[in-house]
């Protein structure tokens, strides 16, 4: 596997630049919302085969249950799926930071989640768009799962593509449990096209 | 004897942008680091009389460089140039001793309104 096959270093090179600025701009969100300090990683980029994908989600969070939304956008001929998975134990504290108050029931966890993913996912997707000059336009989200595995996760991601690109994204708020990853996916021929606006920026 | 300003930011698509966002006719000799470990290491030698330091970077980060720069005494004027925009992380790197924060993506209108209110930018 290697990444030269759709990108070329100075093109990875930007795309992360792109994704640190537009992680910055959803976690600001993400703070604001949670009244917390939201620690920002150096994003992962790669390009994986549809085998790797299991792999690519297992790396992702250290707990085994998980619940998971996904959102594709589209905009300017390319497509993308964004994938939210929050480990399961990180409700508890998502909940007391958003002073939810009552009993953490399956709904509110779905609440909670719904919630979470509609800012991160909606202002990165947005950051990426405006440095590149495309109007993302986002469709609804979909609950892959609440306390599943990463398998069942795995299942779903696995429909008619064989190489991607790959952003992930791992999220941790300070001071207390909360984890998740966000994941953006991009086919080859989307690449294809995100490469021409990188191009024309790296130009 | 021109003055020395340092890039340091681990994407060379970054210190593209941070450079060519410099004013044009600001009279500097511009050195680049790759990651807070070279940007320390450059800053001792004398090539960050201005520093222009990213946040997330691999090695050492920025709050590292901050650190270094204040316990070693080091001669540097940092602005941070951070796509970390939540006010705490502003707040963090003021207290350690930057001068300005500069959002990303950078532009020429940004630096150049940073340069001046600072009056780092003298002559022009």
């Amino acid at each position: 596997m290697s990444a030269a096959a759709i990108i070329n270093e100075d093109q990875r090179d930007c795309y992360q630049e792109l994704t640190n600025v537009a992680m910055g701009q959803a976690a600001d969100r993400l703070a604001r919302l949670l009244n917390a300090y939201v620690v920002l990683p150096i994003p992962k980029i790669s390009v994986i085969e549809n085998s790797d994908l299991n792999m690519a989600l297992q790396g992702a969070t250290s707990d085994s249950s998980v619940s998971a939304v996904c959102q594709g956008f589209i905009g300017a001929g390319i497509s993308g799926e964004a994938m939210l998975m929050f480990n399961d134990a990180s409700f508890a504290s998502l909940a007391s930071l958003m002073k939810y108050s009552g009993p953490l029931t399956q709904a509110a966890e779905l609440e909670l989640l719904m919630d979470t993913a509609s800012v991160l996912i909606g202002a990165c997707i947005h950051g990426i768009g405006d440095q590149l000059e495309i109007v993302f336009n986002q469709g609804h989200p979909v609950v892959l799962g609440q306390h599943c595995g990463m398998a069942d996760l795995v299942a779903y991601g696995n429909n008619g593509w064989d190489k991607a690109l790959a952003i992930e994204i791992h999220y941790t708020i300070e001071h207390v449990n909360i984890e998740c990853e966000l994941l953006l996916l991009f086919t080859e021929e989307s690449v294809r096209a995100l490469n021409k606006k990188i191009d024309y920026l790296l130009d | 004897m021109s003055l020395n300003v340092l890039i340091c930011d681990d994407s060379s698509f970054a210190r593209k942008q941070m450079a060519r966002a410099l004013p044009e006719e600001w009279q500097v000799e511009v050195h680049f680091a790759g990651d807070g470990v070279e940007g320390v290491d450059a800053i001792r030698e004398g090539k960050g009389d201005v520093v222009f330091l990213d946040l997330t970077m691999p090695n050492m980060d920025g709050y590292g460089v901050l650190e270094t720069i204040r316990r070693d005494d080091l001669p540097a004027m940092v602005i941070v140039v951070s796509g970390d925009i939540q006010p705490d992380a502003q707040e963090r790197v003021k207290k350690l001793g930057a001068m300005a924060f500069i959002k990303k993506p950078i532009d020429a209108d940004k630096a150049r309104s940073v340069l001046t209110e600072y009056g780092i930018m003298t002559g022009a």
